[in-house]
C-alpha cells in the first residue's frame, strides 16, 4: 500500500532486503544444486542413506570441505583425520569472518550466528560485492545465506534421491559451476587498479604455492601473503 | 562404512565449521580494528578469489594441465570476460559451463 513514506524511503522494509538478498543469491543457487547434488551421488556411492547425505549438507555447507571429507572416508581415514583436514580447507573462513566483521558490527549475536553459519566463498563475494556498493546489510545478507542454503541443501537431496538414476553428473559439466562462479566473483573482486594487480599477484603466488607448500595450504598461505604485501605497498 | 562412523563425521562436521565461522565475526565485530588491519583485510576478498581459481583451474581434481589443453582454464577465461561485460553472475555462470562442456570436447 503506498504511503507517504515511501517517497524516499531510506532504509526499505526488512522482508524487502531479505528478498533482495534473495535474489541477489539466485546465481549462487543455479550454481549450488549441480554441485549439492553431485555430492549427494558421491556420498550415495560410498554408503551414505540419502538422510546422512542431506543431514551433512544442510549442517554443514562446506562445500569442498565435504568432499574432501568424502576422499578421505573412502581411503579409510579415521573420523578425526576427516575433520582436521577439513577443518584446514576451511580455515579462510577465519580469513572471511575477519573481513566481514566490520560490515556486521551492529547485528546481534544471533543474527551473526546465522550470517556466520551461511559463510560460504560465494556467499562471502557476492555480499562484499553489494556492500561495495553500499546496499548490504544483515538482512539482504541473510536473504544471500537462505538461497545458498536451500541451493546445497536441495542440490544434495536431488542427488540422494536419484543417485544411479541419472547417470554420471561431469558429463553436463557441473564440476565447472564453482570455477565458473569463482571467475565471475573474482572479476567483481577487480574494480579498481589496485585490486586488479593484486588479484594478478596473488594468482602468480598460488601457483608457486601450489607447487611447494604441501596439501592445500596454499588456499590459506596466498592470501595471507599477497594481502599483506598490499597492505604495505598501498599504505 | 558404519553408521556410526558416517554419522560422527557428518556431526564433527558441522560442528568444526561453525567453530571456524562463528568466532572471528562475533569477537572482531566487537572490538575497534586498526587501520592497518582494516587496510589489510580489504585485499583478503580479491586474493581469496584469485587463489580459488587458480586453484580450481590449474590443477582440476590434483593434476596439473597443460594451458592450451586445459578446458577449465580456458572456459574461466572467457567466464570472466562475460561477467565484465554482462555484469550477471547468473549469465556468466550458465555461459561458462556450457563453454567448459564445449572446450572439454574441443581441447581437452
Amino acid at each position: 500500500m503506498p504511503t507517504t513514506e515511501s517517497k524516499q524511503a531510506p532504509c526499505p522494509p526488512r522482508r524487502a532486503r531479505f528478498a533482495r538478498g534473495l535474489k541477489l543469491g539466485l546465481p549462487i543457487l543455479l550454481g549450488y544444486m549441480p554441485v549439492g547434488a553431485a555430492f549427494g551421488i558421491v556420498a550415495r556411492d560410498l554408503g551414505f542413506t540419502p538422510l546422512q547425505a542431506v543431514t551433512c549438507s544442510a549442517t554443514a555447507l562446506a562445500g569442498a570441505g565435504q568432499f574432501i571429507g568424502l576422499a578421505l572416508m573412502k581411503s579409510g581415514a579415521t573420523a578425526l583425520t576427516v575433520l582436521a583436514a577439513t577443518s584446514v580447507v576451511n580455515l579462510r573462513y577465519v580469513l572471511f569472518g575477519a573481513a566481514m566483521s566490520p560490515q556486521v558490527s551492529r547485528v546481534p549475536l544471533g543474527g551473526q550466528a546465522i550470517l556466520a553459519f551461511t559463510l560460504t566463498d560465494e556467499t562471502f563475494a557476492v555480499n562484499i560485492d553489494d556492500n561495495r556498493r553500499g546496499s548490504a546489510d544483515a538482512f539482504s545478507m541473510a536473504g544471500v545465506g537462505a538461497v545458498a542454503w536451500v541451493g546445497w541443501v536441495s542440490g544434495t537431496a536431488l542427488g540422494a534421491l536419484t543417485a544411479g538414476l541419472i547417470g554420471d553428473p561431469s558429463a553436463w559439466g557441473v564440476q565447472f559451476a564453482m570455477p565458473a562462479m569463482f571467475s565471475a566473483l573474482l572479476v567483481a573482486q577487480a574494480e579498481d587498479r589496485r585490486h586488479v594487480v593484486i588479484g594478478a599477484v596473488a594468482a602468480a603466488l598460488a601457483i608457486l604455492l601450489m607447487l611447494t607448500l604441501p596439501a592445500d595450504w596454499y588456499v590459506l598461505a596466498t592470501p595471507v601473503i599477497a594481502a599483506t604485501l598490499a597492505a604495505v605497498v598501498y599504505r | 562404512m558404519s553408521a556410526t562412523y558416517i554419522w560422527t563425521v557428518v556431526i564433527g562436521m558441522a560442528v568444526a565449521n561453525f567453530a571456524i565461522r562463528f568466532p572471528p565475526i562475533a569477537v572482531l565485530s566487537r572490538v575497534a580494528l586498526p587501520d592497518w588491519l582494516r587496510r589489510w583485510l580489504s585485499f583478503i576478498p580479491v586474493s581469496v578469489m584469485a587463489t580459488l581459481v587458480i586453484g580450481a583451474v590449474a590443477r582440476p581434481d590434483g593434476v596439473w594441465l597443460p594451458p592450451a589443453h586445459n578446458p577449465y582454464l580456458l572456459a574461466s577465461l572467457a567466464t570472466g570476460v562475460i561477467y565484465w561485460r554482462s555484469r550477471s553472475f547468473v549469465g556468466a555462470t550458465i555461459a561458462g559451463v556450457l563453454l567448459f562442456v564445449a572446450l572439454r570436447a574441443a581441447v581437452g
